[in-house]
């Protein structure tokens, strides 16, 4: 395998669709966003730091912008929050390990416009599982509750994202905790531990590691969402529901009409890419921990 | 590792404690059962919802269809066009992942077994578009595709899906290729075999487990995505399904043709719950393998 030219025919292929049709649109919209731009046909005028400037005083890209860290913060912490309380249910020893595995997992394996349908319905005012359930129990006055109106709906739309990330966080933090030496919740087990005891003084160091990954994975899953809001809002989208990702797509490609404003949307991108690898270089260095050995 | 993941589930307190584990668990089965609960039933409400009339949907709940409307799915097959989509996203998709494993798997078998200089900067760039949002390559893709003529085809989304796919699957065949023992290798170049016919019938036959799980997580969330089928395709014959599904739901909202739009879900989620029914393991081995080194 260290012939020169068995190992570039190997990894040219990948290499150049990569660097091509990846790296290169990177690259392209940083340099767009210096740029005064408003279609193809049309001509590029350089304006430096203009498109900078205008994001600071942009009402709807902060709107955009809390929108993704509330994702991110708020809808995080339920993820890692529901994930680590189901590790420790299902890694407490009962039976249909895997079966639970399999099911809360399931949502992320249904397309993301399946599950918007999905729960746009639970959502319906009248017929929707949420409302008739709530009837049901006797919350007559809760059960009125208009779930997608334009103050409940990014809340509404919240509650589905951890519903689908949920599943998937938790399957990799049960993937850390298959490796845990099985002497060690014995030992812990003789010395009186309960679940409890056993989660925190055994478990959560032994996947520490797994977890900082996770939370990684987690603030790229959130900072790039676009296609859940998106989905839910349908064509009316409401700004309630914009992501940094839905603003640059609008103001690149339009909405119902037309926008085009190729530059001011490559900002919105430029913004987000920096601000998704500060957010996982900050993480790495705040969860850095000396590795266990065992 | 492989062992231990099987038999994990039969983990737990010695024989003895297992009457009082039982009573200890139930707050566990419950919390995990309702959720687990609200999940097939969400689904199931959908596949049964498909089904039904207008009407039904509104007021019948969790009752069977009276009779059932498999009207619905010929419906939004053929005068929604999702049968159409349904074929275009199986010929992108299918093209697509194929051809994700023809590229990624050679590139990543010489990135964990090759010696040459760069490689550590070279797979540190493939692992940094694991983190690239993919909507800052809306704008340049577009007009890329523009430029080859190739905007509002499946054969220029197929492109696109491959390119945004490598890092992940990269990656993946990496650390997959890594984890098998060179000594077969070895022994092959002793026994006068090629570099690459090394490739072909030593190691290629040995990664298939590796190669199977990188195409079903694949071809499942290419299945799954519409933002770039969003982004690249104009024309209504020329839609994958999930973009299909988008537009059928922007559709139905003002004619409230719910058990279309369940029909249209329906349709859209069999093939990968067919795929994840048969290799879950497989798939949720492949995601973590990663995470857990």
């Amino acid at each position: 395998m260290n012939s020169k030219r068995l190992i570039i025919s190997f990894l040219a292929p990948a290499t150049s669709l990569y660097f091509v049709f990846f790296l290169l649109p990177v690259l392209c919209t940083l340099y767009l966003s210096l740029f005064d731009w408003s279609g193809f046909a049309e001509a590029m005028t350089f304006v430096g730091p203009k498109n900078y400037v205008r994001l600071w005083t942009d009402p709807v890209f902060w709107l955009s912008l809390r929108n993704t860290l509330l994702i991110l913060a708020v809808g995080g912490a339920f993820v890692f929050a529901l994930a680590l309380l189901f590790t420790a249910l299902i890694d407490s020893g009962l039976w249909g390990k895997k079966l639970f595995r399999f099911l809360f997992f399931l949502p992320n394996i249904l397309a993301v416009v399946a599950v918007t349908a999905m729960w746009s319905y639970i959502y319906n005012p009248r017929a929707g599982l949420l409302n008739s359930g709530l009837r049901s129990l006797g919350f007559d006055h809760l059960s009125k509750t208009l779930w997608t109106a334009p103050d409940n709906i990014f809340w509404a739309m919240m509650a589905a994202i951890v519903w689908v990330n949920t599943g998937f966080f938790l399957i990799l933090l049960l993937a850390g905790t298959d490796k845990i030496p099985k002497e060690m919740y014995e030992a812990a087990a003789l010395d009186g531990a309960n679940i409890f005891q056993k989660f925190f003084y055994v478990t959560m160091p032994m996947i520490w590691d797994v977890f900082v990954v996770s939370f990684v994975i987690w603030i790229i899953v959130a900072m790039k969402m676009f296609e859940f809001p998106y989905a839910f809002g349908l064509i009316q989208i409401p700004q309630q529901l914009y992501t940094l990702g839905i603003y640059l797509f609008i103001m690149g490609f339009g909405h119902r009409e037309p926008i085009y404003q190729l530059g001011y949307a490559a900002a919105i991108g430029v913004v987000l890419l920096a601000l998704t690898f500060t957010l996982i270089f900050a993480a790495r260095r705040l969860f850095r921990r000396a590795a266990l050995e065992f | 590792m492989r062992s231990a993941r099987i038999f994990s589930g039969a983990r737990g307190a010695p024989t003895r404690t297992r009457l009082g584990n039982a009573v200890t668990c139930a707050p566990a089965y419950l919390i995990l059962g309702m959720w687990s609960v609200f999940t097939v039933g969400a689904i199931a409400w959908v596949v049964l919802g498909a089904l039904k009339t207008k009407r039904e949907v509104l007021t019948s709940g969790w009752s069977l269809p009276a009779i059932p409307q498999w009207a619905n799915f010929g419906r939004v097959l053929s005068e929604n066009n999702l049968g159409l989509y349904f074929v275009n996203s199986a010929f992108a998709v299918t093209i697509s992942t194929f051809a994700i494993l023809a590229v990624s798997v050679p590139a990543a078998y010489a990135l964990s077994r090759a010696d040459f200089r760069g490689k550590e900067g070279l797979t540190n760039l493939f692992v940094i578009g694991i983190g690239i949002p993919i909507p800052l390559i809306f704008i340049p893709v577009f007009m890329l595709l523009a430029w080859l003529r190739l905007t509002d085809s499946l054969t220029g989304l197929s492109i696109i899906f491959v390119a945004v796919s490598l890092p992940f699957t990269v990656y993946l065949m990496t650390g997959f290729f890594a984890s098998l023992p060179r000594e077969l290798e070895d022994a092959a170049i002793i026994d006068g075999c090629s570099g690459s016919q090394v490739f072909w019938h030593v190691m290629l036959p040995l990664a298939r487990p590796g190669l199977l799980t990188a195409f079903i997580i694949n071809f499942i969330w290419l299945w799954n995505e519409y933002q770039l089928s969003l982004t690249i395709i104009n024309s209504g014959e020329k839609r994958t399904l999930a973009l299909g599904l988008y537009a059928l739901q922007n559709a139905l909202q003002y004619t409230s043709d719910w058990p279309g739009l369940f029909a249209g879900v329906t349709i859209t989620i069999i093939p990968t719950l067919l795929l994840y029914g048969v290799l879950a393991e497989k798939m949720i081995a492949g995601l973590t393998t990663g995470a857990v080194k």
